[in-house]
């Protein structure tokens, strides 16, 4: 069991959101954006954190419209879970039973899911923020009547617990005798009572032995017994030393991890580590709970979900890199935060969201396999899902058209067709083209398979960009970079990731990429049939020729090599060749010195770059094409 | 000797009764005679399948024909496996429906949230507005009556048409239907006969959802089986689907006492063929006197339509309080007046302790009224004892209507309700359209413009302000707490024991404690409504009343002392059966009633007859004949 499905409204920076979930789920964005507010919402439906006063809800968890909104006037925060079987029979048939009150089966489907709606408004009568949970049926109504009862929500979390590891984890605390994960596996290891005797034993010999060896302890067991004495009761108390543990429990609470790096080295308690092997331990720890006592103390069927904030903390690049396999190994569901590019590298795109603030509030972006519109349903609706071969899929309690894939021209047509006649159909043909338009943004499994194997290397960083500068080949990736920082718009410095995209894939997917994250790009492009081949690869996609027609740039001349001798450059170019020791270069006329340059791309415009390093005039005299881009990369949106 | 109630129970029961609590899986019937402890193997069963099920989470099943049945064997339940009763839904046929819709009706557009309209004067108003909706003639109101036949023969209104082939006016009447239907929707309301029929609709179009409840209920058990009809039996099939076979039906075909409603013998043989069960019969009775029990049998002989190889009840009990001679007697009086009055006196002369063990029974109201003045006149407290539907009481209505009016803020219906009500006992004049004209043009609930009108009409200083102040506070979380400040307030005013207030008082305090014990003391608003709706509101009776029922009102029950007055022919059996003839199925059931009558009692039972009924002088029953008690008379 695991959550499909997360809504949230008016809960601190969000105003609306809906997002998918996957088994694991990584979500990006820059600081302030929303992500742990994500991560909070999931608590505050899984956990009755919102019941206990102190640690309950404020008024700050109210998302505001403006400084003077009030929230007390609002509507209140409503958060949304559905959890929903993956495929007919996923889930136990105990599971099932235990949830049978509130579960919903897809009678087309026959999956089972459950939706769980926290909600949390100002309550006159009690003057404070009221939390409630209410189990909805699948049109999403609340449930009354024996669906209601406390045990069931009891039982749901029972079966879904949740655990929090956040961004500052102390291992002190983590590792303590009272902790969430450790303290609740010692408590729970069995010890026979033969070896507890056993132990009792030889701990009182072992404290007489000690307390033996050197008479003074004797001595100041003795003064201290002083304190019994002003307590001035009858008998005489006594005070004695214990110089070992009093019994097994205290021997067990003070367990704690001791690790050596190389077999030879000393053993060192855990904090004595650096942070980085303190803060992974503690996610392993979660491992060991999970896998030896978390049945014992839920259900057998119960499926963790954990949030996870930034799991790649004071760890190595390497590290962060090789962390996915094991977070992703980690039994149940699993919402990440993260800020390093070497973590999301490896974070299939599926799994990535993109969260943002934006005037509307926090967004988040992410690749869907299929997208979602509440239509109503009518009779003929029926024939077109049954014609669609599976790219549509309709249903019918919660009202929902689902589209597992691009919407295309026919079947788009035969939808509106459905609706010819319908009372709301100016309405249904607006949702109907909104859900096309959308639809549009898909990328198919294939496409990003692909993306998987060539563009590893920048994905990390590209996901974390605000803005897109797409350009064929390195030596355009080193030139653009140079021209921008002497231009005095340094790329680094406003979140611009420049994407050599030949060797990362195609033009084409980037742009697309683009469009379903909303990140604001542009491309400069060779003047070939290359080049002028990728401008229509994008409109393709779906982009308006007048929308390429803006962000799309090409090369006057052919290429970068003949736009910059066309730019009159070739001086600048015959030293950059002669420093990396073509020696000939400056002797060259223009057909052998373009032979050169096309010969050492990257080279020569590594060394360029240099060249126009605090040399503003010189980048001033680099191609057009790319100094206006460089100029509409500020104000591109 | 163990602690454990279960199984302390389990050893107490006979071999044969043992058996059945053991059954597990596979369909089985059980042919259990009056008396010979179903509920009690019924309960076991149960206990026995959560007990030994401790691990698992499926749970049990069992419908029954009443909540007070449904309550009772909840508490036998919780009483054999503490903390277990949680897993057995134990409730009546169209409870069990209403859950079912609640959860899953958004298949059918039916929303969680509905109401349930029971009494016909709601659904004749809603029908009358369905048809002015439609356009029709308000006149189709008479159709009220079949429009509740077709849903109990499960018959949608686009079948309607078919279904009454031959009728000039089947077109009409499907149209009233469906606008009916409609209406029902769109009031996001249902009738009582729409839970069972919806439910049906619900598995039949919804197989996916059928199965689920097979997973989640591996065992069904239903209690008088004999008493289901045409649609619950149906719905049973349609839920059960191809395959499963775990339902455990306990039932009586000598009682059969609801063939007008639909139940019929019928219905056992359709399930001996549609589930091939087991069969196990418990003929020993160990509630009547060995007297009573020959009598029984002799009287149920005479019936045809009965399963085969049916045995005879067989005298179980073995502690009798009174001399044989007791157990059965015979009355005759002159006049109808004469056995009112008489007996009457005899059971004054009972002496008050035995009032509360004792029952008169009769085949009609008419004859329990006259019963219940003579008893009156012989200063005998009496009650009849019958479902009823609504509070009597405008002051209790009142405050359902306000409940029901936070729950659902847009039921217009139930506006009318609480400004009626209200009016009535207030004595004032609030006028329903202009509330709603009022909450219309003001934007502010139903309720709120009630409370403005109420306040105004009865004026300042008026005594009823403080209870329209209490309705204004009204909310859901503290709705309970403001309706006991009313009760409270109304309980004051209440004076002496028999006005319908107080018996509303007393039924309120009855259904509500009954509600939370079964639902819990947190129960929402909204369940509580729904339960309250479901309930019958007429209070238990006061200790050391003689309870006055009809036959079918008896069924499921016993007392100490039965008295079964008018056994004369046209009274039991009644004018119908005896005009349809001996072997006609009327006449069977009136045996049945006759045989379910007698068995009712634990120590004694008393015939009467009399010669002549409202004038006409009336032969002997001829039950009283087949029994045993009289020669048969020749027409003279």
């Amino acid at each position: 069991m695991r959550i499909t499905r997360l809504s949230i409204s008016n809960f601190r920076s969000i105003k609306s959101l809906d997002l998918e979930l996957n088994d694991t789920t990584v979500l990006i964005g820059p600081n302030n954006a929303g992500k742990t507010a994500i991560l909070d919402a999931i608590r505050f439906v899984l956990t009755r954190r919102w019941g206990q006063r102190g640690t309950g809800f404020t008024e700050y968890d109210v998302h505001l419209a403006d400084e003077h909104a009030d929230p007390k006037a609002s509507p209140g925060v409503s958060i949304e879970i559905r959890v929903e079987e993956q495929k007919a029979g996923e889930w136990p048939v105990t599971l099932k039973q235990d949830l049978g009150e509130i579960i919903q089966i897809d009678p087309a489907t026959e999956k089972t899911s459950i939706i769980l709606r926290a909600s949390c408004a100002w309550n006159e009568a009690t003057q404070s923020f009221e939390p409630s949970w209410t189990f909805l049926n699948a049109g999403r109504d609340p449930f009354v009547g024996g669906s209601v009862r406390r045990i069931n929500l009891e039982r749901f979390w029972q079966y879904l617990p949740f655990f929090y590891l956040g961004a500052l984890r102390d291992v002190d605390d983590e590792f303590s005798p009272r902790s969430q994960f450790w303290g609740r596996l010692l408590k729970a290891m069995e010890i026979p009572p033969a070896l507890e005797f056993k132990v009792q034993r030889v701990l009182d010999l072992l404290n007489k032995k000690l307390a033996q060896a050197d008479p003074r302890l004797a001595k100041i067991a003795e003064t201290l017994s002083g304190t019994t004495r002003v307590a001035a009761r009858d008998r005489d108390g006594r005070v004695d030393l214990r110089l070992v543990p009093l019994k097994s429990w205290d021997l067990l609470s003070r367990a704690e991890i001791i690790l050596r790096d190389e077999p030879d080295w000393p053993w060192l308690p855990l904090q004595r580590h650096g942070q980085g092997v303190q803060s992974l331990s503690i996610i392993f720890l979660f491992k060991a709970f999970v896998e030896h006592l978390l049945t014992e103390l839920y259900e057998a069927d119960s499926a963790p979900v954990l949030a996870l904030e930034e799991p790649e903390t004071h760890l190595h690049p390497q590290a962060a890199r090789t962390l996915w396999t094991h977070i992703k190994d980690l039994p149940g569901q699993k919402i990440i935060t993260t800020h390093s590019p070497y973590f999301v590298q490896h974070v299939p795109f599926r799994d990535l969201r993109v969260v943002r603030l934006t005037e509307k509030g926090t967004e988040v972006y992410s690749l869907p396999a299929n997208f979602s519109a509440r239509i109503p349903h009518v009779a003929k609706l029926d024939d077109v899902v049954a014609g669609s071969g599976r790219l549509l899929e309709y249903d019918r309690a919660a009202e929902t058209l689902t589209v597992h894939g691009k919407l295309d021209k026919q079947c788009y047509r035969d939808l509106l067709t459905c609706y010819g006649t319908h009372a709301d159909r100016a309405a249904i043909h607006d949702d109907l083209q909104g859900l096309r338009d959308r639809s549009l943004l898909f990328i198919g499994d294939n496409e990003l398979r692909a993306l998987e194997t060539f563009a590893r290397r920048i994905r990390g960083e590209i996901f974390f960009a605000r803005r897109w500068f797409i350009v064929e080949g390195q030596a355009e990736y080193l030139l653009v970079h140079a021209m921008a920082r002497e231009l005095e718009y340094d790329l680094d410095e406003h979140g611009v990731a420049v994407i050599d995209a030949q060797n990362n894939g195609n033009p084409g997917i980037f742009a697309a990429l683009a469009r379903a994250l909303a990140i604001p790009w542009l491309a400069v492009f060779d003047g070939d049939d290359t080049g002028r081949g990728y401008c229509q690869s994008i409109e393709k996609r779906g982009f308006a020729p007048a929308f390429v027609a803006t962000r799309c740039r090409t090369l006057t001349a052919r290429d970068l090599e003949a736009q910059l001798v066309a730019d009159g450059l070739e001086l600048e170019l015959k030293t950059a060749l002669t420093n990396i020791g073509i020696s000939d270069a400056a002797t060259a006329d223009q057909a052998a010195l373009l032979d050169y340059l096309r010969g050492h791309k990257t080279a020569y415009a590594a060394e360029l770059a240099t060249m126009m390093r605090g040399n503003a005039a010189l980048a001033e005299r680099m191609p057009q094409a790319f100094r206006d881009a460089i100029a509409d990369l500020p104000g591109l949106a | 000797m163990t602690d454990n109630p279960l199984e302390q129970a389990l050893t107490k029961l006979t071999d044969i009764q043992r058996e059945a609590v053991a059954w597990n899986d596979g369909a089985m019937l059980v042919l259990a005679g009056p008396g010979s402890g179903k509920t009690l193997v019924l309960t076991c069963r149960i206990a026995r399948l959560l007990d030994e099920g401790r691990n698992k989470s499926f749970r049990v099943l069992a419908l029954t024909f009443t909540n007070k049945a449904a309550d009772e064997m909840k508490e036998r339940v919780a009483n054999f496996v503490p903390g277990l009763e949680e897993r057995a839904n134990i409730g009546t046929f169209h409870s069990f429906c209403g859950q079912v819709l609640r959860q899953h009706g958004t298949h059918l557009g039916i929303k969680p949230d509905f109401a349930i309209y029971s009494q016909d004067d709601d659904r004749k108003a809603v029908l009358k507005d369905a048809l002015k909706r439609a356009g029709m003639d308000t006149q189709a109101v008479r159709y009220l009556s079949l429009i509740d036949r077709m849903k109990t023969w499960l018959i949608e209104p686009k079948d309607a048409v078919s279904c009454l082939a031959g009728t000039t006016d089947a077109y009409e009447f499907s149209q009233a239907y469906l606008a009916y239907e409609d209406q029902l929707r769109r009031l996001n309301v249902l009738d009582f006969n729409s839970l069972i029929f919806e439910a049906h609709r619900l598995f039949s179009n919804f197989p996916a959802i059928a199965g689920w409840y097979r997973r989640f209920y591996p065992y069904w058990l239903l209690d008088e089986f004999q008493d289901t009809n045409e649609a619950q039996y149906r719905l049973l099939c349609a839920m059960a689907g191809q395959d499963f076979k775990n339902v455990f039906a306990v039932a009586d075909d000598d009682q059969i006492i609801y063939q007008w409603n639909g139940a019929s013998f019928r219905q056992i043989q359709r399930f001996r063929a549609d589930f091939t069960p087991q069969l196990i019969q418990l003929p020993t009775n160990y509630r009547c006197p060995p007297a009573i029990v020959a009598a029984a049998n002799r009287l149920v002989s005479y019936n045809v339509q009965r399963t085969e190889a049916k045995k005879p009840l067989i005298a179980g009990k073995k502690e009798l309080k009174l001399p044989e001679h007791e157990h059965i007697q015979l009355r005759n009086f002159d006049s109808d007046q004469m056995e009112a009055e008489e007996i009457a006196k005899e059971i004054a002369a009972r002496g008050k302790s035995q009032w509360g063990q004792t029952t008169v029974l009769a085949r009609t109201r008419a004859l329990l009224e006259r019963m219940q003045k003579a008893l009156q006149v012989q200063q005998v407290p009496a009650v009849i004892a019958q479902r009823q539907d609504n509070f009597l009481s405008a002051e209790i209505r009142w405050l359902v209507a306000c409940l029901v009016e936070i729950v659902r803020p847009l039921d217009r219906r139930n506006l009318a309700v609480l400004v009626d009500a209200f009016n009535r006992f207030a004595e004032i004049q609030a006028s329903v359209d202009q509330v709603l004209s009022d909450a219309e043009a003001s934007g502010v609930a139903y309720l709120r413009a009630w409370v403005e009108a109420a306040k105004r009409e009865v004026g300042d200083g008026s005594a009823r302000l403080k209870l329209i102040e209490a309705a204004s506070r009204l909310e859901p979380a503290s709705a309970m707490k403001i309706a006991d400040e009313i009760l409270k307030e109304f309980a004051s005013q209440a004076t002496g024991n028999d006005s319908d207030l107080a018996e509303d008082l007393a039924a309120w305090n009855e259904i509500s404690n009954d509600i939370r014990k079964h639902f819990g003391r947190n129960i929402s608003l909204d369940a509580f409504l729904q339960q309250l709706q479901l309930r019958s509101k007429a209070p238990s009776p006061q200790p050391d009343t003689v309870t006055l029922m009809t036959v079918h009102g008896a069924k499921g029950r016993e007392f100490d002392f039965v008295y079964l007055i008018g056994l004369a022919e046209d009274v039991l059996p009644s004018f119908q059966s005896c005009k349809k003839g001996d072997g006609s199925p009327e006449m069977e059931e009136e045996r049945r009633n006759c045989f379910v009558a007698i068995t009712r009692a634990k120590e004694s039972l008393i015939l009467s007859r009399a010669e002549s009924y409202r004038g006409w002088r009336k032969k002997p029953s001829r039950f009283l004949v087949e029994m045993g008690f009289c020669q048969p008379q020749t027409d003279a």
